[in-house]
């Protein structure tokens, strides 16, 4: 899937996250986390935030999370959503989302 | 708690109540309204106007909490909402201005600081990586030499007044980078203005030709707005423009020198000048200082040449005596575009339809 524009999801509430995407400047995948909880599970976030961008098929783009301590399960969702709003994507293949 | 608060978007012009609810606020706070605010994200409690949050463009302004309901979430629910509500306008990449204190609190909400005076004002954008990957850009164009200088202009339009600084700075430096102001705001437009230099300065060696930014002579680094108390209001709107030039362009691409135009008429101009040269040269701070040089301006039939003395010539249609301050590619662009779009005789109508000087005023007025 291609990020071909800018896109929000989420917010910035305790145990949420606002993930932002945008179209790669140059060639490949720049992920930045922020996390209220960095020290703990700042490698689990990005792990769980690269796994989502590649079960869709992401490979270049701008992926930028600003977590709130927010579960697993949220993250995939709020990436999920982000991409998809990026990629301007209309139907969706729903087995690929899980 | 977030179910009892309702939150929506207003258009100060068209909802006169709310506009006077949300100045109400904003006075309880300490703010004031800020007139060119297009849009507000209102929380009401209990039918109770309780915070704001409005957006100029991509800057975000005019926040404000009831003081009773702070240090809760309706904080990061606000700027949530603005944040959601600037992308649809079509804006994701946001500036906000804050008092240096408050600069933790909207780290929260995923801002990141570009640049501070210290006590008085600190830039922030809303991207960990904006101003890191511009500068990664512009260090591709970087050149190797003793003297780099550089030139931002705003050329609206270009003149022969432009083309004799950049002549003069070519030929004093190894290497000379020159920038056009890129908010499109001015009475010429960008594209025609770049054109125009573009035109202007070839044949010109030693010399790359930039795209302005974000981060240089724009609506977010030139605040006119913010300061109240007398004096530190022309301090602190170039400062924040003057610093993220010496902060990050200068060391992006070596540039040891800043070129400018002596001032012979305007006051603010002047002091814009005087402010490059406090906070390129004097100033404390980490990066290398940036000699700032001022260069006499040319002149013709004995008046120095200035892009504000042929805005005026163009209102009251005096072509002949245009012809005599710009390259004749501005001239014909001007003769051709422009001059139709003139009404003519409405000498000081600030602010009407085709008045040359929009905003940024204090760009303008800095006679970039």
């Amino acid at each position: 899937m291609k990020i071909v524009k800018e896109a929000l999801a989420g917010t910035l509430e305790s145990s949420d996250l606002l993930v932002k995407v945008s179209p790669a400047a140059g060639d490949g995948l720049d992920v930045v986390i922020s996390s209220e909880v960095m020290q703990q599970f700042g490698a689990q976030i990005e792990q769980v935030v690269r796994d989502t961008l590649n079960a869709l098929g992401v490979t270049d783009g701008l992926v930028v999370v600003e977590d709130k301590g927010a579960l697993d399960c949220a993250i995939r969702a709020r990436v999920q959503t982000a991409v998809l709003r990026g990629a301007e994507v209309q139907t969706f293949n729903w087995s690929a989302l899980s | 708690m977030t179910d009892d608060f309702e939150f929506y978007a207003v258009d100060p012009a068209a909802s006169p109540d709310e506009r006077h609810a949300i100045r109400q606020l904003l006075t309880r706070c300490g703010l004031d309204y800020e007139e060119h605010i297009q849009v507000f994200v209102a929380c009401r409690h209990e039918g109770r106007l309780v915070a704001c949050a409005g957006l100029e463009s991509n800057i975000v302004k005019c926040c404000a909490i009831e003081p009773d309901l702070r240090g809760g979430s309706l904080s990061l629910t606000l700027l949530s909402e603005v944040v959601h509500l600037a992308y649809e306008r079509g804006h994701s990449h946001l500036f906000l201005y804050t008092r240096p204190e408050n600069v933790s609190f909207f780290q929260g909400c995923g801002f990141y600081p570009l640049a501070e005076v210290p006590g008085y004002v600190t830039l922030m954008e809303n991207t960990p990586v904006g101003i890191r990957s511009y500068c990664d850009r512009l260090r591709t164009k970087r050149i190797a030499g003793a003297k780099i200088g550089a030139i931002v202009i705003n050329a609206n339009p270009f003149t022969l007044g432009h083309q004799y600084l950049v002549r003069l700075a070519a030929a004093q430096c190894d290497w000379l980078h020159l920038f056009v102001v890129s908010e499109d705001v001015s009475f010429v437009s960008y594209r025609d203005r770049y054109a125009l230099v573009e035109q202007g300065v070839q044949g010109i060696e030693r010399l790359t030709l930039h795209h302005g930014s974000q981060y240089m002579v724009s609506r977010a680094t030139f605040p006119d707005y913010f300061f109240k108390e007398k004096g530190v209001v022309g301090d602190c709107c170039t400062a924040i423009d003057l610093l993220l030039f010496r902060r990050y362009i200068a060391p992006a691409l070596g540039i040891t020198h800043r070129f400018v135009g002596t001032e012979p008429f305007c006051e603010t101009t002047r002091k814009y000048n005087a402010d490059m040269k406090y906070w390129l040269q004097t100033a404390d701070a980490a990066a290398p200082a940036v000699t700032v040089i001022e260069e006499a301006r040319t002149r013709a039939g004995g008046t120095p040449i200035s892009a504000s003395e042929v805005r005026r010539l163009l209102r009251s249609r005096d072509v002949d005596r245009i012809r005599a301050l710009v390259p004749s590619a501005t001239f014909e662009l001007l003769q051709d575009k422009y001059m139709p779009k003139i009404v003519p005789f409405v000498p000081d109508l600030a602010g009407a339809a085709g008045e040359p000087d929009a905003v940024p005023r204090r760009a303008v007025a800095a006679g970039v």
